[in-house]
């Protein structure tokens, strides 16, 4: 219907002043506003910038490492550390040195590069599937909430509220020690089991607010025209769910994620820092668990991770806060 | 005696956490912070008569003063470290047991620290307390006490012969005291039968009080009785109400100079002047500064702030735990007069399962795969400080103690080929090695992934497992748990090898981790014990050498040192070898 009336504005004989911008408003959904909106937001591309940074660094972590000729827990006490165990190469006592760009670690003289490219991939990897799981069952649950009338919707918004009331570093603590128990004679399995623990705690005890999001929106949705429409002409339900109501909630998809991934970052990262999150791999918390007692006299060591976690957690707040007003239609700019 | 009671993290002593043990002498090793950088391999010779020494002439108070002390003030004292029970007849940890006798409590002997003691190089002497003298028949099956008059509990009552009494009987109580050292129930007359005076009541002949003379008869022969005697549980407390176990632990009544303030169990303990503490009794302890304030349950990197901080209260601060690298470095570099070391008579030995790896070559083989230096640094340890390096069971300090290297390796050295050579000659490439580790202590598991990586180097198939802390002990303790070698720390109760070889390397022995099993060593051991008291250090020594060289049980991975600090205004500051703990009866405040 929109060609033929576009057609003749387009006619430079009919009205040659109207701007083109008139007519891409015409043709764009509302996702499409909100790209173009981000686009020209200096601090959502900035952050998104560094999200990518982050990411590529994560995952070419084995690449930048073999380029830089470092490895992960390659360290000789012995050989890389003096009577005091600090490391002979590199900060704090020596300038700096390509063989170790961060320096290595006290105590084990372990690479800290390698530790912090590979801490980032924890970190990411942990809070990208947590993201995705919560996401996908909140959003499922929600919907099926906001949509089924009665019993079902009591039920589930019963266990949402069993969910919310269960403390989140209980959970934490109650689940190491029992990894510990089940997987305690092969350290293979138990780092394995670790991490999948980790984004099941996490996952576990972060998809409530999303349901509930959904199904509020979902309560109100349910009654427009549309869905109305669509169920008086017989169209099945699982069609109404997703063809007519998850387009509409799109947006609040999109900024509850875009706030949970850092979310699980620092979870993550403080997880690990209090020496119930993963132990069998490289995590920024615990490197900077660890170093802790040596800011005084390795402040790189204690930075590094740092910077790391607070670049990452800003950049990706500050993109949050860009989506949630990029989509949402009252503020304008 | 156990090493100290750990808080809630977990460090490398924690695999010493249950160690049952005790003092022993030791020679101060020459670790005064400056040359530690050169002296990653101490030598040792042959252990003196530091700690073992016993002095009965020093019976006549006041104790000699220290030089430059100054009277009051007070002294704030922080440990990482939680308190366990203060009755003083369960207390059974290091910590408490250098607070108790130092400071609080009076036994029938003393150990005090002399600086002339040890050819000048310092060290403890065990010394009359509240018994003036004392003297055993020859077969050290009977031995008499004789009590001091004059000394008063804190109430103003003045102690009996038969307080002591009826201490050593509360002494024997196994079910009300689970922790506390057992010494009295497996020596004393009768010992496995009487079980206190709170189940079988009073009547108990093994210990008779005639007028001040103490009488204790044994069921064997003890000729190491005055180093129990030094126990707080060997040591007098009140019958009755008084010293109701379930509240007396609380607040045990002082003999010693200073007695309990306000003490909150674990976290904070205060101590004040004993009004009733006499010096003229007393030849050990003094009374310098007016106040303790202790606190426990410190965070480490806190306290080591504080310590280095220098400003304020901690210029009068002390502590008993030994220093992290990091903040080490940072005192021998700015104020290295502060630090003070000293040795523990603790042993670490990575043992394998006597029952399970039966090929004498593959436990050689793990003595030498075993990456002593790497292990000790990425675990956090000193070496040469807080790590020392040695091959033989015996720290360096007991009496007879006979060096020797089985191996060749001088107890730090690693060679994966010479390992792999063993292994080929076993036929074992690729054997199996099972130990467990602490899961969530950091340095332990460095230093796991190091002792990882070099067994796989030298051949073994390394398969550590990770056990929860508070599983840890049991788990290791346990005969029938899925694994072939535990790494354990033991600490002497008092320096003699007596105290080493029953419960080590005995069959059946109560701390045996080895399994280690066999007849002929056995008979030795009975042997020993059998022989005159003064040809016994010598047999331990060789019986030391003797089973290394024949068996070779596993590699001995370390001794335990102690580097810690105090405040620029304390002073008489060392740490007594006895216990590894600060000479906490010579402590002033200078101005």
């Amino acid at each position: 219907m929109a060609m033929p009336l576009q057609e003749m504005v387009t006619s430079p004989d009919t009205d040659p002043i109207e701007t083109p911008d008139a007519k891409q408003v015409a043709g764009r959904s509302p996702t499409q506003i909100a790209l173009e909106r981000l686009r020209h937001d200096k601090v959502a591309v900035v952050s998104a910038a560094i999200v990518v940074l982050f990411v590529a660094l994560a995952i070419l972590a084995p690449v930048i490492t073999s380029l830089v000729g470092v490895e992960l827990n390659a360290g000789d006490p012995s050989e890389d550390t003096d009577a005091f165990n600090f490391p002979v190469i590199g900060p704090p006592d020596n300038g700096f040195t390509w063989e170790a760009p961060l320096g290595l670690e006290p105590g084990t003289g372990d690479d800290l590069l390698a530790e912090w490219l590979y801490g980032a991939r924890t970190s990411l990897e942990v809070a990208s599937i947590s993201t995705l799981l919560s996401t996908i069952i909140g959003v499922a649950l929600g919907l099926v909430a906001g949509f089924s009338r009665g019993w079902l919707d009591r039920v589930i918004s019963f266990v949402i509220d069993v969910f919310l009331s269960f403390p989140f570093l209980l959970g934490a603590l109650a689940m190491a020690p029992i990894l510990l128990n089940r997987f305690g004679g092969d350290p293979e399995a138990l780092d394995k089991a670790q991490f999948f623990g980790i984004i099941f705690i996490l996952t576990f005890f972060s998809w409530m607010g999303l349901a509930r999001l959904i199904r509020g929106e979902v309560l109100s949705l349910r009654e427009r025209e549309f869905v109305q429409a669509a169920r008086v002409i017989g169209v099945p339900t699982r069609t109404v769910l997703f063809k007519e109501l998850l387009p509409n909630l799109i947006a609040p998809i999109v900024v509850s994620i875009s706030l949970s991934v850092p979310a699980f970052v620092t979870a993550e990262a403080g997880l690990a820092y209090l020496g119930i999150g993963l132990t069998g791999r490289p995590s920024w918390g615990q490197t900077i668990n660890q170093a802790s007692g040596y800011f005084d006299e390795y402040a790189l060591y204690l930075w590094a991770p740092v910077i790391g976690i607070m670049l990452l957690v800003i950049a990706l707040n500050l993109l949050g806060d860009s989506v949630r007003d990029a989509f949402d239609p009252k503020t304008r700019r | 005696m156990r090493w100290k009671k750990l808080g809630i993290a977990a460090t490398t002593a924690a695999m010493l956490s249950i160690t049952a043990c005790g003092g022993g002498g030791e020679e101060n090793t020459g670790t005064d912070g400056n040359d530690t950088a050169d002296n990653a391999s101490p030598t040792f010779e042959e252990g003196g008569d530091a700690g073992g020494a016993i002095d009965m002439t020093r019976s006549k108070g006041p104790a000699p003063e220290v030089e430059g002390a100054q009277q009051g003030g007070t002294v704030t004292f922080l440990a990482t470290s939680g308190l366990t029970t203060m009755d003083p007849t369960e207390a059974y940890y290091t910590n408490t047991l250098a607070i108790l006798s130092q400071l609080v409590t009076r036994s029938l002997t003393q150990y005090v620290y002399d600086p002339e003691a040890n050819n000048g190089e310092g060290g403890s002497v065990l010394i009359p307390d509240i018994a003036e003298k004392w003297e055993s028949n020859p077969e050290y099956t009977k031995w008499t006490f004789t009590i001091r008059d004059g000394v008063r509990y804190e109430t103003g009552d003045e102690v009996t012969c038969d307080d002591v009494a009826y201490g050593i009987k509360r002494s024997m109580d196994r079910d009300t005291f689970p922790g506390g050292a057992a010494y009295s129930n497996e020596y004393f007359k009768g010992g496995d039968k009487y079980s206190g005076p709170y189940t079988d009541g009073q009547e108990y002949d093994g210990v008779k009080c005639n007028g001040n003379e103490l009488t204790i008869l044994m069921e064997r022969p003890f000729p190491d009785m005055p180093y129990w005697a030094a126990f707080p549980a060997i040591g007098p407390i009140p019958e009755g109400d008084a010293s109701n176990p379930a509240t007396y632990k609380n607040h045990p009544l002082a003999t010693g100079p200073y007695m309990f303030g306000k003490y909150e169990p674990g976290i904070s303990l205060q101590l004040v002047r004993n009004p009733e503490w006499d010096p003229a009794t007393d030849p050990g302890r003094h009374q310098y500064v007016d106040e303790w304030d202790m606190k426990f349950t410190e965070d480490q990197s806190k306290l080591e702030q504080t310590l280095l901080s220098d400003s304020g209260e901690a210029q009068t601060t002390v502590t008993d735990e030994s220093l992290s690298p990091s903040a080490f470095r940072t005192a021998t570099q700015d104020s290295p007069e502060r630090i003070d070391t000293g040795t523990t008579p603790c042993t670490y030995m990575f043992a394998p399962d006597y029952r399970k790896i039966t090929d004498i070559n593959i436990r050689k083989a793990i003595g030498w795969a075993y990456p002593y230096e790497d292990a000790a640094k990425a675990s956090g340890s000193i070496v040469g400080v807080t790590r020392q390096f040695g091959t033989t069971l015996l720290p360096p300090g007991i009496p007879g103690r006979l060096q020797y290297d089985v191996l060749g390796n001088e107890g730090s050295q690693t060679d994966p080929e010479k390992a792999k050579a063993l292994l080929e000659e076993a036929g074992a490439v690729g054997y199996e090695i099972k130990w467990p580790y602490i899961k969530g202590d950091e340095l332990q598991e460095a230093g796991k992934d190091e002792i990882v990586s070099a067994l796989e180097e030298a051949g073994f198939k390394a398969s550590p497992v990770a056990v929860g802390v508070n599983q840890y002990s049991d788990f290791r303790a346990d005969p029938n748990s899925p694994i072939n070698v535990r790494a354990f720390g033991w600490c002497s109760d008092w320096p003699s090898g007596g105290s080493w070889f029953p419960p080590l390397l005995k069959s059946g022995g109560s701390n045996n981790y080895a399994f280690f099993e066999e007849k002929d060593v056995d008979n030795r051991i009975n042997k020993i014990l059998e022989m005159p008291v003064k040809d016994q250090p010598a047999a331990w020594g060789e019986l030391d050498k003797y089973i290394f060289e024949t068996y070779y049980p596993g590699p001995v991975y370390g001794y335990l040192g102690v580097a810690t600090m105090h405040g620029s205004k304390i002073g008489g500051m060392k740490v007594s070898e006895v216990f590894g703990e600060p000479t906490l009866a010579d402590i002033y405040i200078t101005e």
